[in-house]
């Protein structure tokens, strides 16, 4: 399997769904007890005044076990991981860690990527870092990169080989 | 006593907001503060959350096991890195089924995680590990008449459960250290703790610099000098996108936005060239640097 395969994401991947799957369970099994609907996780949700995110509507449709409503929506990527409502929730759920799990299955069920995250990802997988270092420019428009401001070489995996091959067998494999 | 990290660039100080890099190195041996430059780091992880919590944790996890193959601390200037790597020792100290699957697959690389070594942020190393009264003996040119607001970053704040370095609901740290070096702060503004968009940025741009807009054109209102981050994805939302953001709240933006480190060195007597002023895309030139410098 080629980066491109794993990241274009063609297949929906059974055993790390499955795993994904029971992440939820878990969630599921921990918070159906202790929410009762405050919604203070959504009073102060950073995307809920613009992006309408609704964080307590998100537990309550876990606990009614609509978890592929949730990762067919769009909705789940709105969330601006600010940890607000993991913060705030008077019962300690962490509707934040809900949404992760969500996008984790979304991407792993094979459905489109959304912005920028399939290129940080290819990137991560062949130079380590999200992005190759950017030419930038100064306040009076200048360009200058790095190794003009005499900054040292990036740091980076030194075996690319054996890191990609890692990362490879967590996108793709149970380990 | 020398103080000795392992700077953790991460990929966005690397790779794009130079300032904070140089405001860094240049800033800290004046503490005292020894910084290693240690091969084969890889990014934090914390962008590949929503993608996969699992691979955001390998890499977190080995990233920890080079700094303490190298018998070294962390320093780690990024705020979403830092979360990243205090989660993992979080999560890890607690499961240690997952430690020992995390170092199953670390084998591979020679590499095996303990959790033993220390991680901070730059908050953390001049408040608790240096201290406000060594800062202010190094004070030569202190930034007085300058009134400014602070960022902290949503990462660096919470979740409080994993050990934070300031409190997650009026954290004061950064006021503090700015009032050491001879600036002015207000200990609250109603949007101090809004976050900066910087993650939405990834898959929705244009709500993302909404965010960044409604902040600083409250910040502007308020009329404070500047506004003060210590995290390089707010600062690209803050400085570098700060006329994009003013767009979408139809304000033309104009806050001097700097690093905390940048300030630092400027307090020291550091050049400003030396620490990365002029990339700096918002008009840092507003506040008459040279003033200070003098």
């Amino acid at each position: 399997m080629s980066i491109v395969d794993l990241t274009s994401m063609g297949e929906p991947q059974s055993e790390l769904r499955k795993e994904i799957n029971d992440r939820l369970s878990k969630l599921k099994d921990e918070i159906s007890d202790y929410c009762y609907q405050c919604a203070k996780c959504t009073s102060g949700c950073e995307a809920h005044k613009l992006l309408e995110l609704e964080p307590h509507k998100i537990v309550a449709l876990l606990k009614r076990g609509l978890i592929d409503e949730m990762v067919n929506s769009d909705i789940i990527w709105t969330c601006m991981s600010c940890f607000k409502c993991r913060e705030r929730c008077p019962q300690k759920i962490a509707p934040i860690e809900i949404l992760f799990a969500l996008k984790n299955m979304a991407v792993a069920s094979g459905k489109e990527i959304p912005g920028k995250y399939t290129t940080f990802l290819q990137s991560i997988l062949s130079i380590g870092a999200i992005q190759d270092i950017q030419e930038i420019s100064t306040r009076d428009n200048k360009t200058t990169r790095r190794a003009e401001l005499s900054l040292p070489n990036i740091s980076k995996p030194k075996d690319l080989t054996k890191f990609q091959a890692s990362l490879m067998k967590i996108a793709v494999e149970k380990v | 006593m020398e103080k000795k990290y392992a700077l953790f660039t991460g990929c966005m100080m690397s790779t794009e907001q130079y300032a904070y890099e140089l405001s860094v190195r240049e800033s800290l041996p004046t503490l005292d503060v020894k910084l290693v430059d240690v091969e084969g780091f890889s990014c934090c992880g914390e962008p590949m959350k929503s993608v996969n919590q699992l691979m955001a944790l390998y890499l977190s996890a080995r990233n920890i096991a080079i700094a303490q193959k190298n018998n070294l601390a962390i320093l780690a200037p990024c705020a979403m890195c830092h979360l990243s790597l205090s989660e993992c020792k979080h999560i890890l100290e607690n499961n240690k089924e997952m430690k020992d699957r995390i170092n199953g697959m670390l084998a591979a690389e020679d590499l095996n995680y303990s959790g033993s070594i220390e991680v901070l942020h730059i908050v953390d190393l001049l408040y608790d590990k240096i201290d406000l009264e060594t800062i202010k003996k190094h004070v030569k040119k202190p930034l007085s008449g300058l009134k400014f607001a602070t960022h902290y970053g949503c990462h660096l704040i919470r979740p409080s459960e994993l050990g934070r370095p300031v409190n997650s609901e009026n954290p004061t740290k950064m006021e503090e250290i700015l009032n050491a070096l001879g600036a002015e702060t207000v200990s609250y503004y109603p949007e101090k703790l809004d976050c900066c968009g910087g993650i939405l940025q990834i898959n929705s741009l244009e709500s993302a610099l909404t965010k960044t807009g409604q902040k600083l054109k409250a910040i502007q209102e308020y009329g404070f000098s500047g506004l003060v981050d210590v995290c390089p994805w707010c600062h690209r939302m803050y400085d570098a996108r700060q006329v994009k953001a003013g767009e979408t709240v139809a304000t033309k933006l104009e806050v001097p936005v700097f690093y905390l480190t940048q300030l630092l060195g400027l307090a020291f007597g550091i050049k400003k060239e030396k620490l990365g002023l002029d990339l700096n895309l918002s008009p840092v030139d507003k506040l008459n640097l040279s003033e200070v410098q003098r």
